[in-house]
């Protein structure tokens, strides 16, 4: 099974309790495969408790990129989260689980 | 007037490497070198130093820093923008005015910029019922943590850094400005630029390219999902970047330096902790991230073109820092074989003595460490017998007391717990600092400049 982490790079980081993933195409023909295989309940279904508020999903089409925001996803936020990530610079690399949904 | 300007990239934040920072003003023939030290917690941890003590609430690597950079800079005729002023611009300024008469720097003209800190002014802000929803959970309530809120800074414009620029300043000292301003600053200011709509879209190019550098090494190699791949990352090249007046600029490094600046470093950070990346809001504009075109030329060369926004924002972004209790945290490793089993023993032993201990939290979390603690519920777990797990646990406590009990609790399993486990150094109770974002109106904030002279 192809997993996003092969045709993808990630960057992540967070405001607030929000995690925010940069997920970027290695090749542009990869990047119509992005935008089916990262949607906001495959996304939320992944990481369950752990996202409590929505997630949106935003294309960016000029760099065959798409942006995941996680809302309420980091445990109340850098500053208070129980969590060892405490920027949810690691969950982007999460995101990179997610099965490539074929044509 | 300059047709482009060079600006380099000197920190990323606070504890950033400072040798990157001397090779961009010994090689660089900059004009600026900005540096950010700030993040949303740390102006909580310098305020709370301020009131400690009047003279201290700077950035501390501010002054040591500055010993090396200044007589650099001073040298090679860069103008350095910083917000290691922190929680007290005016006491970081004082200090660097009194090293530069140290360094026999005399003349060199250091610039506070101040106006940020919105503590002083805040009950009247309560009182005149502005809604200061918290942005993140919707809670409406800050008037009910008064009595724990410790900062509250606006993120300003870069009004400030074009004021100290027209009045001169060779350093420039500001609080929480936003870290964007520290290079849109420069920019208006040589390129004479205004807020009027005939520069909207160039303001937009600038909090671009800011916002692309503003993390130094993180456009440079670091952070990158290709980071095996970097060369020497161990000496890093900070970022530099060309920007031109028509808008568009270039970003690229010192040759000789190491890592790498190509088309998916510049993508990398370009997506890096935004919102909807059509809408980037900074104090001084908004840009649209779904416009720019990056264009890989080689050499460590990437140009930016075709960067477009809108105008600057009516509300502000406040951060109102507050005590939130206390996190107590332990850890733990157990070796092969049954590691797992081990873990899952010694978690429900530590649940049983926190019961013992009568401990009051109102959070506990554990992680499986090498299995689900950087992914939580997305992590398989392991189908073999691991060499060796981890237990972590973390507790948020209302008292420092309280948080103890989580140290005690696990030093306790050193022989009430599974053969075999190693529990390193006890981790010290640590205090927390809620952060409650909020919008304030433009309005409310006035900076002020001031030169002090060395």
């Amino acid at each position: 099974m192809t997993l996003l982490r092969d045709i993808a790079y990630v960057r992540s980081g967070d405001k607030g309790d929000v995690v925010s993933v940069g997920v970027i195409a290695k090749h542009p023909e990869d990047y119509s495969a992005l935008l089916r295989s990262l949607t906001a309940p495959a996304v939320k279904d992944l990481f369950g408790d752990w996202i409590t508020g929505a997630v949106e999903i935003y294309p960016m089409d000029n760099i065959d990129a798409v942006v995941v925001i996680m809302r309420g996803a980091l445990g109340g936020g850098a500053t208070r989260t129980l969590r060892l990530d405490q920027t949810g610079k690691a969950m982007g690399n999460g995101l990179l689980r997610l099965p490539v949904i074929k044509e | 007037m300059k047709k482009q300007l060079r600006l380099g990239s000197g920190s990323g934040f606070w504890g950033d490497a400072l040798d990157p920072a001397v090779e961009l003003l010994e090689q660089g023939s900059l004009d600026y070198l900005s540096m950010d030290y700030l993040a949303e917690l740390t102006m909580a941890l310098l305020q709370r130093q301020r009131l400690k003590d009047p003279s201290l609430g700077y950035v501390p690597d501010l002054t040591t820093h500055m010993r090396e950079l200044l007589p650099l800079a001073r040298k090679a005729g860069t103008t350095i923008i910083c917000n290691g002023g922190g929680a007290n611009p005016r006491a970081g300024a004082e200090k660097v005015r009194d090293l530069a008469r140290d360094l026999g720097l005399t003349g060199t003209k250091i610039a506070v910029v101040e106006g940020d800190d919105m503590l002083p002014r805040l009950d009247e802000l309560l009182v005149a019922g502005h809604d200061l929803t918290n942005m993140d959970t919707g809670e409406q309530d800050l008037a009910a943590l008064r009595n724990r809120i410790v900062s509250a800074n606006v993120y300003t414009d870069s009004s400030g850094i074009v004021s100290a620029l027209e009045q001169g300043a060779d350093v420039v000292i500001a609080g929480r400005v936003s870290d964007n301003a520290l290079y849109v600053g420069p920019v208006m200011h040589e390129f004479g630029w205004t807020y009027s709509d005939t520069y909207t879209d160039r303001i937009a190019a600038a909090i671009t390219v800011g916002h692309i550098v503003e993390c130094a090494a993180a456009t440079t190699g670091g952070m990158s999902s290709r980071f095996s791949d970097m060369p020497n990352m161990g000496r890093v090249g900070f970022p530099i970047v060309e920007f031109d007046s028509n808008g568009s600029a270039t970003v690229t490094k010192l040759p000789g330096t190491g890592g790498r600046v190509d088309e998916f470093t510049v993508k990398e950070h370009l997506v890096y902790e935004i919102g909807d990346p059509s809408r980037y809001l900074m104090p001084d504009g908004i840009a649209d991230f779904c416009k720019v075109k990056i264009d890989d030329q080689g050499n460590d060369r990437v140009r930016l073109t075709n960067m477009a926004g809108a105008a600057r924002p009516e509300l502000l972004k406040m951060v109102v820092g507050y005590e939130d209790g206390w996190i107590g945290e332990g850890m733990m490793f157990f070796p092969w074989p049954y590691a797992l089993d081990r873990a899952e023993k010694a978690r429900q032993t530590l649940g049983e003595r926190f019961e013992r201990l009568g401990l009051k939290a109102s959070a506990i979390h554990f992680d499986l460490v090498g299995v689900n603690m950087l992914h939580g519920p997305a992590s398989p777990m392991p189908d073999y017998d691991p060499s060796e797990i981890g237990l972590r646990v973390a507790v948020h406590t209302e008292s420092k007391a309280e948080a103890e009990k989580i140290r005690r609790a696990c030093a306790q399993l050193w022989i009430m717990g599974p053969g075999g486990t190693s529990f390193g150094t006890p981790m010290k109770p640590r205090p927390v600092y809620g952060v409650w974002s909020t919008l304030i109106p433009r309005s409310y904030i006035s900076q002020t400049v001031e030169i002090l002279e060395a």
